[in-house]
């Protein structure tokens, strides 16, 4: 039949120029960057994930940033410089003058102000970083003023999130976005920001077919330095066995969510380069204050015993990492590091156990949930904790629970002896208070409140959410990290190696505690 | 009893069975002792009671239970699953991109079980007792017992990682866009839109994580067949047949026949164990299906979507079922004469 081979021929040169296409698209620059994706949104008033933190960190700019690698400083980004007033609560920006949006609009001091109160009043899982901030205002000079309720020493690092990324408000208004007090009801501009990204960074959101891939391309209205790669693919393989075998096949790139025994399986491929970095999750035991929940590890003696029984060496050999002195995550500014972290002592464990009348040992339960994060398998390390512990003669049962049910015990203090992991909401030193008499691990999950603690030290812990300076911080947080290492009720006891790999010629590449990876600042050697 | 009569009856018993389950769910989904807020809401945030508080009302959290299920049954007679927590869509758009993913997976192999499993039945019980029987009963033992997921990365790390033989994880290479959205089907929304590379692309992902999943099912239905087979071939008119002169072909195919009834079935729940319980092995190929939807939905008590996908896995299994049911009518000539 004629129309046969007529549609033959059709399908013959459909081929041809597919395959064309086909080459055609090989000539851009692609990076395919395989990752577990977890988030719910790439709003930034509403996202508050690493994948997020990915995505938004390439697609907006925020004010003020870290330097490419840590949290060590505060550098300028869409703000030039800030004046800081003398009681510490009024913060004035001056913005750079040469940006656009990707939309071709230029940056307003207006649409600051917009993106700091829409995040403030649309109540998304971010909005609390806004908290303190009582107004922002755009001046007639064209600055910005933020006005806070109370001294903040945190706040230029909190601006650094990803969540107070500035918005082209024209836009996000157009769409449906507002950032009025009911913006909660109101604003309808999360779907647009999930489908296409309204910021002045490198890149453009592209497209996100959630829990499948998300795709960025250049944004030519960059106004700093252009991107190596001109079209970035982040696709979802939630699975670190299957990130490394896509990698090892040269399918994908970068593999951003490997475990440690996986990457020392791959360190002998010179087809690929091996990263272990600096994470900021400090695991912890949580041992309960209240003696009818934790019974005898409420004993401030058994607690201190337990921080001596652990094999410290043993976890960093388990995950890389450090370990950390306390729960002060290492790497923040003037956290103790690994030298002055306590070390393994059994007989200092035991003879603190005996003190506490409990020479022949005891019996306990820990909670924690049947979870993995960033490679940490958290059952690994219970049972390595169970078998710490019996050293000195405590016996641990192990209480394996699903994730949320275990979590919602331990949000409600309600686990004697727990097993949890934390990062780091804001990379700044005062996360620590947290874990300090009063604070909200230590207060509501370890029921450690202020009652019976030294003035002394209550009145560091208000000291240290104020002082701005920050030599006398520093001396401060070493007083109350002191503290913490001789009595609390956490025994924090690694802090893992953030594990990745990439292709041999792929450079540039380091995970950041705040925003995982910069995409804009990776390249292909020549 | 005629055809119609079979079917109205069968049909009839789907609205109460489904009415059953949305409570079933619902109870369930409550009784975990954990709360969607804890689950949602970042640490730092749940210590701020308006962002606990707007959460709850937004999802309708603030009302008490028996409110909550009225008002999710009066939804869903109009056609309303409700909307994610996690993805903040409609559960129906949700399952509507993640399931054609399972379907085509799940399809291809149960394709593959089924030659697998029926072939490796008929000659397991055919040369009963010898080696070849002996040998093909390992391979179902294997396929009944083997953890899927290490077939998988075995699978993924040999045929795809060092021979190279079949493409790696995902729908299609991660550089391919996808083809036009006709089916869902990537396969067949390539062959649809006449584009052959992507077709044999596609091809080239999902044969690997069909084949495993078909040898998983393979296994039970060589089992079964080898069975069935067995006792049909050992009844009196088997004798007779053969008695009467019937090639040995004739002769097993008669049997074979006879012997489809549990097949049919253990085929039909296959299925939808496969359609509803694929999670493992869409996790390891990065396969965006409704096993890792579901997954994620209830890690992140996500009641919505726990419900959508009950209902929907429900359905899943009532509609197999009773195309088992049907089949049955055809298959097993017993009930075409109940009621004469």
């Amino acid at each position: 039949m004629r129309w046969v081979s007529k549609l033959r021929i059709l399908v013959v040169v459909l081929a041809i120029f597919l395959g064309a296409l086909a080459i055609q698209a090989q000539d851009e620059t692609i990076l395919v960057v395989g990752h577990a994706e977890n988030t719910d949104s790439l709003d930034p008033a509403h996202g508050y994930t690493q994948t997020t933190g990915i995505v938004n960190r390439a697609t907006y700019n925020t004010l003020v940033t870290f330097p490419d690698a840590d949290a060590s400083e505060i550098l300028p980004m869409l703000a030039t410089e800030w004046t800081i007033s003398e009681d510490g609560t009024e913060y004035t920006f001056t913005l750079r003058d040469d940006v656009t949006f990707a939309s071709g609009n230029p940056l307003t001091a207006e649409d600051v102000v917009f993106s700091v109160e829409r995040l403030q009043n649309v109540m998304g899982n971010p909005s609390f970083l806004a908290e303190g901030i009582e107004s922002v205002v755009a001046n007639e000079d064209g600055t910005v003023t933020f006005t806070l309720a109370t001294p903040r020493p945190s706040f230029l690092a909190e601006l650094t999130n990803y969540a107070f990324s500035i918005t082209d408000s024209a836009t996000i208004m157009e769409n449906g976005g507002t950032a009025a007090e009911d913006a909660a009801e109101t604003d309808t501009a999360e779907d647009y920001l999930n489908g296409t990204s309204a910021g002045t960074g490198p890149y453009i959101l592209d497209g996100w077919e959630q829990d499948v891939e998300t795709i960025l391309v250049k944004n030519p209205n960059y106004w700093g330095e252009e991107p190596y790669f001109d079209r970035v693919i982040i696709t979802n393989i939630p699975e670190a066995a299957t990130q490394k075998i896509a990698l090892e096949a040269g399918d994908i790139d970068l593999a951003l969510d490997l475990s440690r025994d996986q990457t020392a399986t791959m360190e002998g491929n010179e087809n690929l380069i091996v990263y272990s970095g600096p994470g900021v999750q400090t695991h912890f035991l949580l041992m309960n204050e209240d003696p009818e929940l934790g019974g005898p590890v409420s004993d401030p003696l058994v607690q201190k015993a337990i921080r001596y029984a652990l094999d410290y060496e043993g976890y960093k050999a388990l995950w890389g990492g450090v370990t950390p002195a306390t729960n002060l995550t290492v790497g923040l500014a003037g956290a103790y590091g690994e030298d002055q972290a306590l070390s393994r002592d059994l007989d200092m464990a035991r003879e603190l156990l005996a003190e506490a009348g409990y020479a022949d040992g005891f019996e306990i339960t820990l909670s924690y949930p049947d979870y993995s994060s960033q490679g940490v398998n958290m059952n690994t390390n219970a049972q390595k904790i169970q078998s710490d512990l019996a050293e000195i003669g405590i016996t641990v049962t192990l209480n394996t629970q699903e994730l949320q049910v275990s979590l919602e015990e331990y949000r409600n203090g309600l686990q004697g002896f727990g097993y949890w992991f934390w990062g780091p909401d804001v990379l700044d030193p005062v996360d620590v208070l947290s874990f300090l008499p009063g604070g909200k691990v230590a207060e509501e999950r370890a029921n450690w409140t202020t009652e019976g603690v030294d003035e002394e030290i209550l009145a560091l812990i208000d000291a240290a959410s104020t002082e701005t300076d920050p030599a006398a911080r520093v001396e401060i947080f070493a007083q109350l990290q002191d503290y913490l290492k001789e009595s609390s009720p956490f025994a924090p006891f690694i802090n893992p190696a953030i594990q990745a790999a990439s292709r041999a010629d792929l450079q540039g590449f380091v995970f950041h505690p705040q925003w995982g990876v910069d995409v804009s600042i990776l390249s292909l050697s020549e | 009893m005629s055809f119609q009569l079979y079917f109205f009856r069968r049909l009839v018993f789907i609205v109460p069975l489904l009415f059953g389950i949305t409570i079933i769910a619902f109870l369930i989904a409550n009784a975990v002792p954990a709360d969607p807020v804890t689950a949602n809401l970042p640490q730092n945030a749940l210590g701020d009671e308006t962002l606990v508080q707007a959460f709850r009302e937004k999802w309708g959290l603030d009302q008490p239970p028996h409110v909550q299920y009225l008002t999710y049954i009066s939804n869903l007679l109009r056609g309303d699953m409700g909307t994610s927590i996690k993805t903040g869509r409609p559960v129906i758009v949700d399952i509507g991109e993640f399931l054609p993913a399972t379907i085509e997976l799940a399809t291809l192999a149960i394709v593959f079980g089924l030659v697998m499993g029926v072939g490796v039945g008929i000659i397991s019980a055919v040369y009963r007792n010898t080696l070849i029987d002996y040998v093909s009963r390992i391979f179902a033992l294997i396929g009944v017992s083997f953890p899927v997921f290490l077939l998988a990365l075995i699978g993924l790390t040999v045929l795809y990682a060092q021979l190279g033989i079949v493409a790696g994880p995902g729908r299609l290479g991660f550089r391919t866009p996808d083809p036009d959205h006709i089916t869902g089907f990537f396969t067949l929304d390539a062959l649809l839109t006449g584009d052959f590379e992507t077709f044999q692309e596609a091809f080239s992902h999902i044969v690997l994580p069909a084949f495993i999943l078909g040898i998983y099912v393979a296994g039970t239905i060589a089992r079964v067949t080898r069975s069935a087979l067995l006792e049909v071939l050992g009844m009196d008119y088997m004798r007779t047949a053969r008695a009467k002169g019937l090639g040995e072909r004739r002769v097993l195919w008669h049997g074979v026949r006879n012997a489809l009834i549990p097949v049919v079935t253990i085929i039909g729940l296959s299925y939808g164990n496969l359609l509803a319980g694929t999670v493992l092995v869409e996790s390891i190929f990065a396969w965006p299906g409704i096993g890792r939807y579901m997954f994620r939905a209830s890690t992140s008590q996500d009641f919505p979507a726990i419900m959508g996908v009950s209902m929907l896995i429900a359905l899943i299994y009532i509609i197999v079922n009773f195309v088992v049911d049907m089949l049955y009518f055809f298959v097993d000539p017993r009930i075409r004469t109940e009621g004469r």
